[in-house]
C-alpha cells in the first residue's frame, strides 16, 4: 500500500515538474512570437496579461476582449510602443473558472512578470483575481465587470465598463422626462442578484425623475407562467414596463403582455435584455423594447469610427462589440497612464491611471471618479427594431 | 372583481397543466406504489417533440399533440422496462432512486441534444381574445383548458368502462389477486406507464405553446408542483389528481393576485406540507390499510 502510494506520488510529481517546465516555455508562445523570456531588463517588452475565458460558456466575452487588445497592441507597437518599449500580451484561458483564474493570475504576475492584467470580463472572477493582483502590487483592469465590490478591493483594481448606477438613472431620465412615461410597472426577478440590485437603482431613479411605480411585481429566473403578474399589471394601467432581469424572461413577459391585449406598451430594461434569444423567443412581441448598453457601432464619434474601420479591416468585416471596444480601451488607458507617469512600474502608474479624466475612448468618454469607479458617457439606448438592436439615442452623462 | 375573474381563468389554465402531469404520478403510484420522479422529464420530452414537429414539419397543434403523446407514451414504456421493471420486487427505495436517475439522465440528454437555452414555440394560432361577460380569455387558454378537460374525461371513461381499465383498477387494489384472476400484470403496468406518460407529453406540448418556452429543465419545477398536486388530491386517486392540479394552479395565481408574487412557488409546497400534516391521504384519497 505504502509502496503503491509512493510510486503514485513519484508519477504525480514527475508530471507536475513536466507541466511546470512546459508551461514555463509555453506561457509566452500564446502571443504567437517567441520573444526571449529573459528577465525584464530595461529594453525588454512590457508585458500585459489577459485573463478571461477563451473556451466555455462565457468564451465569447473573452475572445472579443482579446480582439480589441490585439488591435490596441498592434497600434501601440506600430507607433513605437510605450515609453520606447514594445508591448507583449500574455493570453491565458481561465474558461470562466475561478480556480483556474487564481492559477493564471499568480502565474502571470510571478512568472511572466506582467505589469498589468486586463480581465476578467465577469464580476465574480475579477473579484478573485483582483485580490491577488492588488496584494502583489499589479494593476488589474476589468473590461466587463459591472457588479459591486470590485474596485473597492484596493488601489490596483480598475474597470472601464458602463455601470448600472450610471446607466440606469440616465435611462429612467429619458423614459420619464423625455418620453413622458410617468407611471411605471416594475418587475424584478427575485432569484437573480443582478435584477434585485438593478431594481433598487431603477426605483430610486424613477422617484428622482418624478415618476411613480404604480405596480411592482416579482418573478423568478426560469419561470414560464407570467399570466398572474401580467394581469395585475394590466389592471394598474402603467405607461411603461421596467424589467431588471434577463432576456429570456423579458421575451416571455412581453409575449404575454401582447397576448392579453396591451398592444402599445413597451418594456425598458438593462443590458441583461441584450441577447439574441430576446428576439428568437419573443419575435414580434419584443419590437420596441428598450435597453441600455456601453457600446454601439452606430453613430460613432471620430475616435470610434477610426476604431471600427481598423477593426473591420483586421477581422474580415466583423463589427466590434462592447467587449472588443472595452478591451481596446483598457490597454490604451494603461498605455496612457504609463506615459503620464513616465514609468512602467505599477506602483507609480496606478496613480496616474486613477486620475484619468475625460479620456476619449472608443466605447465612450472615460473618467475615473474619486471612488475609483468609471464614469462613462454616453449611455447608448438600444431599441429592438425589425428583430435587431438598433441605436435609439445616445444619452450623455454629466460628471457629478 | 373583474381582475379576480381574470385571474381565475389564468389559474385554471395553469392548473390544467399541473393536473395532466399529476395524473401520471397518481396512476403509477396507484398501481405499483412508485413515485415516478421522471414524469417532469417526460413532460419536457413531450414539449420538445411537439416543438420539433411544429418546427420541422409545420405540424398544427393537434398533430403536434398526437405525435408527442405517442412518443412520450412509448418513452414511458421503455423507461419502465429498463429502469423500474427489474426493481419491481426489490425495495421501494431502489425504484425511487432509479427514478431520480432517469430524471437526471433525461434532462442532461436533452441539454446535450438541444443545448440549455430556452426555445420559443412557433405561433400555432393567431393571438385572439374572447370577451365573455366582463372578463377575457385568450385562445391559448381555451385550447389548454379544453384539451386538458377532454383528455381527463377520456381517461376517466377509459378506466371506468374498458376491460383494460378494469384490469388496472383490479391491479391497483391487489396485484397478486388480480394476477391470479388472469390479469397480465406486466401488460397493465406497461399500459399505465404509456397512458400516464402520454398525458404528461400532452401537457408538455400545451405548456410549450402557452408559455412559449421550452427548455431541458422545465420538467423539474413542473414535476414537483404536479407531485404536490397529486398528494393534495390524494395520491392514487385520478379525480383527486385533477382537483389537486387545479387547486395548486389557482392558489399560485391567487397568491400573485394578493400581491405576493414573491412567494408564488412557495404556495404549492406550503400546501404540500399542510396536507401531509393535516390529511395525509389527501382530498379524495382513501385511507388504505397497508398492503405490504
Amino acid at each position: 500500500m505504502f509502496l503503491k502510494r509512493s510510486k503514485a506520488m513519484a508519477v504525480v510529481s514527475i508530471v507536475l515538474v513536466a507541466l511546470f517546465v512546459l508551461s514555463g516555455c509555453g506561457g509566452s508562445t500564446s502571443t504567437g512570437t517567441s520573444t526571449q523570456t529573459a528577465d525584464n531588463t530595461k529594453k525588454g517588452p512590457i508585458k500585459i496579461g489577459f485573463l478571461g475565458a477563451k473556451t466555455g460558456n462565457v468564451a465569447i466575452y473573452g475572445l472579443n476582449t482579446i480582439k480589441g487588445l490585439e488591435m490596441a497592441k498592434d497600434e501601440l507597437n506600430k507607433n513605437g510602443g510605450i515609453l520606447g518599449q514594445q508591448v507583449e500580451l500574455v493570453e491565458d484561458d481561465d474558461a470562466g473558472a475561478k480556480d483556474q483564474a487564481i492559477n493564471i493570475t499568480n502565474k502571470q504576475i510571478t512568472q511572466d512578470k506582467v505589469v498589468a492584467i486586463v480581465g476578467d470580463p465577469t464580476t465574480g472572477i475579477t473579484r478573485v483575481a483582483g485580490q491577488i493582483a492588488n496584494s502583489k502590487n499589479t494593476v488589474i483592469i476589468s473590461a466587463g465587470s459591472t457588479g459591486p465590490n470590485v474596485v473597492e478591493i484596493g488601489p490596483y483594481v480598475f474597470r472601464d465598463t458602463l455601470l448600472d448606477s450610471v446607466a440606469a438613472p440616465a435611462t429612467m431620465k429619458y423614459v420619464i422626462q423625455e418620453k413622458g412615461w410617468k407611471n411605471v410597472a416594475l418587475i424584478t426577478s427575485k432569484n437573480n442578484d443582478y435584477s434585485v440590485g438593478l431594481s433598487k437603482i431603477f426605483t430610486d431613479a424613477i422617484k428622482a425623475n418624478g415618476g411613480s411605480i404604480v405596480k411592482e411585481e416579482f418573478i423568478q429566473d426560469g419561470d414560464t407562467d407570467f399570466s398572474g403578474q401580467v394581469t395585475q399589471i394590466k389592471a394598474a394601467k402603467p405607461d411603461v414596463i421596467v424589467f431588471s432581469g434577463y432576456y429570456t424572461e423579458a421575451a416571455l413577459i412581453m409575449k404575454k403582455v401582447r397576448e392579453v391585449g396591451m398592444k402599445d406598451i413597451t418594456m425598458v430594461g438593462g443590458d441583461g435584455l441584450q441577447g439574441d434569444d430576446l428576439m428568437k423567443i419573443g419575435k414580434d412581441s419584443v419590437e420596441g423594447v428598450i435597453s441600455y448598453a456601453g457600446f454601439s457601432p452606430e453613430q460613432p464619434t471620430p475616435t470610434t469610427a477610426k476604431f471600427i474601420d481598423a477593426y473591420k479591416a483586421k477581422y474580415n468585416g466583423e463589427l466590434p462589440d462592447l467587449f472588443s471596444a472595452q478591451g481596446y480601451d483598457a490597454l490604451m488607458l494603461l498605455a496612457n497612464a504609463m506615459k503620464q507617469a513616465n514609468s512602467t512600474d505599477p506602483t507609480k502608474f496606478k496613480d496616474t491611471l486613477a486620475q484619468t479624466k475625460n479620456y476619449d475612448g472608443v466605447s465612450g468618454t472615460i473618467t475615473f471618479q474619486a471612488n475609483h469607479e468609471p464614469l462613462k458617457s454616453p449611455v447608448y439606448l438600444l431599441q429592438v427594431n425589425g428583430g435587431k438592436f438598433t441605436l435609439l439615442k445616445k444619452v450623455p452623462v454629466q460628471a457629478q | 372583481m373583474n381582475d379576480l375573474m381574470q385571474q381565475l381563468v389564468n389559474g385554471l389554465a395553469l392548473g390544467s397543466i399541473y393536473a395532466l402531469i399529476a395524473l401520471g404520478y397518481t396512476m403509477v403510484y396507484g398501481i405499483i406504489a412508485l413515485i415516478n420522479f421522471a414524469y417532469g422529464e417526460i413532460y419536457m420530452f413531450g414539449a420538445f417533440t411537439g416543438l420539433a414537429l411544429a418546427v420541422s414539419y409545420g405540424a398544427n397543434v393537434y398533430i403536434a399533440l398526437l405525435g408527442a403523446v405517442l412518443f412520450t407514451g412509448l418513452l414511458g414504456v421503455v423507461i419502465e422496462r429498463i429502469a423500474y421493471k427489474p426493481l419491481r420486487r426489490s425495495s421501494r427505495l431502489s425504484a425511487l432512486i432509479s427514478a431520480i436517475g432517469v430524471s437526471i439522465f433525461l434532462s442532461t440528454l436533452m441539454v446535450l441534444l438541444k443545448g440549455p437555452n430556452t426555445q420559443g414555440f412557433p405561433k400555432l394560432f393567431q393571438d385572439r381574445i374572447y370577451h365573455i361577460g366582463n372578463f377575457q380569455i385568450t385562445i391559448y387558454q381555451i385550447v389548454i383548458i379544453g384539451v386538458s378537460a377532454l383528455l381527463m374525461l377520456g381517461l376517466q371513461l377509459f378506466v371506468t368502462y374498458t376491460k383494460v381499465g378494469r384490469a388496472m383498477r383490479a391491479t391497483a387494489q391487489d396485484q397478486d389477486a388480480a394476477s391470479l384472476m388472469g390479469v397480465n400484470i406486466d401488460q397493465v403496468v406497461a399500459i399505465t406507464f404509456a397512458v400516464g406518460s402520454g398525458l404528461a407529453g400532452a401537457a408538455g406540448v400545451l405548456a410549450g405553446i402557452y408559455f412559449n418556452a421550452v427548455q431541458p429543465y422545465m420538467g423539474l419545477m413542473a414535476g414537483l408542483k404536479a407531485f404536490a398536486a397529486a398528494v393534495l388530491g390524494g395520491i392514487g386517486s385520478i379525480p383527486g389528481a385533477m382537483l389537486g392540479g387545479l387547486a395548486i394552479g389557482l392558489t399560485e395565481i391567487l397568491g400573485v393576485t394578493v400581491n405576493l408574487s414573491q412567494y408564488k412557488d412557495a404556495f404549492a409546497f406550503a400546501i404540500l406540507i399542510l396536507v401531509l400534516l393535516i390529511r395525509p391521504s389527501g382530498i379524495m384519497g382513501r385511507k388504505l390499510n397497508k398492503k405490504v
